[in-house]
């Protein structure tokens, strides 16, 4: 299990001081309780790449910033992460909501065919998460229970030694 | 005349009424500055790099792809103390309206947000950008939850009421009634007259931050 209280004490722990991003129903609850945070700032955009923008400036400006957005807008602006988190090497932590994960098929296939991506059974953003992240070079790491938050703090350390963007994805409801 | 106020509407004006030229737009704005920031996209990367070569002027180009005004946001919220002025495009400012509604919502009391309006998609060539000429940004700031929001189609108006707009608790919004101009887009290589063209996008970005936090 995912629990938001240890969430944020991970986020703490990295000295986070904004939260950028677009909540949905897996993440609803840490919304909810940044929203009363006293020591994190939370700013909720309007389209997630906004956030990609946003945190950017966040982090020229000598915050600490992380961003927390669905798989389907993370799609949505590939352009914006590219052009700024990416382009302007700036480290900052993405965490992605990976909707649709329990619909995956098992094995997930290796090479996608139209039918992969339009069977009803399957949610086709979930299908597609992991493929773009490989293909923006945006290295990742996947976190279903508290028992792995350790992995933030890793994907924090490699952020900042290679000087790049990194994802968590984040495949549980956070409770 | 002007939209002054928050209540004011102000309707553009004929096309055979005055327009700004880049020069009254830029210069004004220029001989003002002292310590803010200045974040600047496409066709006025080059322009302002003509009249300005600070340690806090940050070019997001080659493309920011309509997200200018919300880089611009996040070192607002970064730097409380510093003023902020962005300097985005019509059609820059077109691509991403929902970050207005973003900027008022975190009242960024020190972000000045500048349109500039020419109603084209200059660096490409000037083709008209949607709603050319019935778009009327001002009211939509204000919509959005600007506090302040002005429009000018006049170099003189303009430039008397710079002094004013610089100093108001924002987040304030401008636009400028500008002539179509001709600027190329906005590369990065060693040759560009403006210096803060001749690095990589990530030398500025770190550049930047390190001036700010020293």
């Amino acid at each position: 299990m995912l629990t938001t209280r240890r969430l944020l004490e991970t986020f703490k722990q990295l000295h986070i001081t904004h939260v950028v991003g677009l909540p949905d129903n897996s993440t609803a609850a840490l919304f909810h309780e940044l929203a009363e945070d006293p020591d994190i700032y939370l700013i909720t955009v309007t389209r997630e790449g906004e956030a990609f923008a946003t945190a950017a400036g966040l982090w020229i400006g000598g915050q600490h910033p992380i961003i927390v957005i669905q798989n389907t807008g993370l799609l949505e602006s590939g352009d914006a992460l590219r052009g700024t988190l990416t382009r302007m090497r700036i480290p900052v932590i993405i965490l992605v909501s990976y909707r649709g994960y329990k619909s995956l098929p098992n094995p997930a296939p290796t090479t996608l065919t139209p039918d992969d991506l339009s069977r009803r059974d399957v949610d086709s953003v979930a299908v597609l998460l992991e493929p773009t992240l490989r293909a923006w070079n945006i290295p990742y790491e996947i976190i279903s229970d508290n028992s792995e938050l350790e992995k933030i703090i890793f994907a924090q350390q490699r952020a900042q030694n290679e000087t790049r963007p990194t994802a968590i994805v984040i495949a549980e409801n956070i409770r | 005349m002007v939209g002054w106020s928050m209540t004011i509407r102000v309707s553009d004006p004929p096309t055979n009424q005055p327009m700004l030229t880049q020069h009254e737009f830029l210069a004004p704005l220029a001989a003002r500055r002292t310590d803010q920031v200045v974040v600047s996209t496409m066709s006025l990367v080059r322009a302002w790099g003509r009249l300005s070569k600070h340690e806090l002027d940050f070019a997001f180009a080659d493309s920011a792809m309509g997200h200018a005004q919300s880089l611009a946001l996040g070192i607002a919220l970064a730097q409380p103390q510093r003023r902020v002025l962005c300097l985005n495009g019509d059609g820059s400012m077109l691509m991403s309206l929902g970050s207005l509604v973003t900027i008022a919502q975190c009242r960024a009391r020190n972000l000045i947000l500048f349109v500039a309006q020419n109603n084209t998609y200059e660096v490409t060539g000037n083709q008209n950008i949607p709603g050319a000429g019935a778009v009327d940004f001002h009211d939509i700031a204000l919509a959005c939850g600007f506090p302040h929001a002005f429009h000018f189609h006049d170099a003189r108006e303009y430039e008397s009421h710079l002094d004013k707009i610089l100093h108001l608790q924002g987040p304030v919004f401008i636009s400028v009634r500008l002539e179509p101009g001709a600027e190329p887009p906005p590369n990065r290589k060693q040759s560009e007259d403006t210096p803060y063209l001749r690095g990589s996008l990530a030398d500025s970005a770190h550049r930047l931050r390190e001036a700010l936090n020293q």
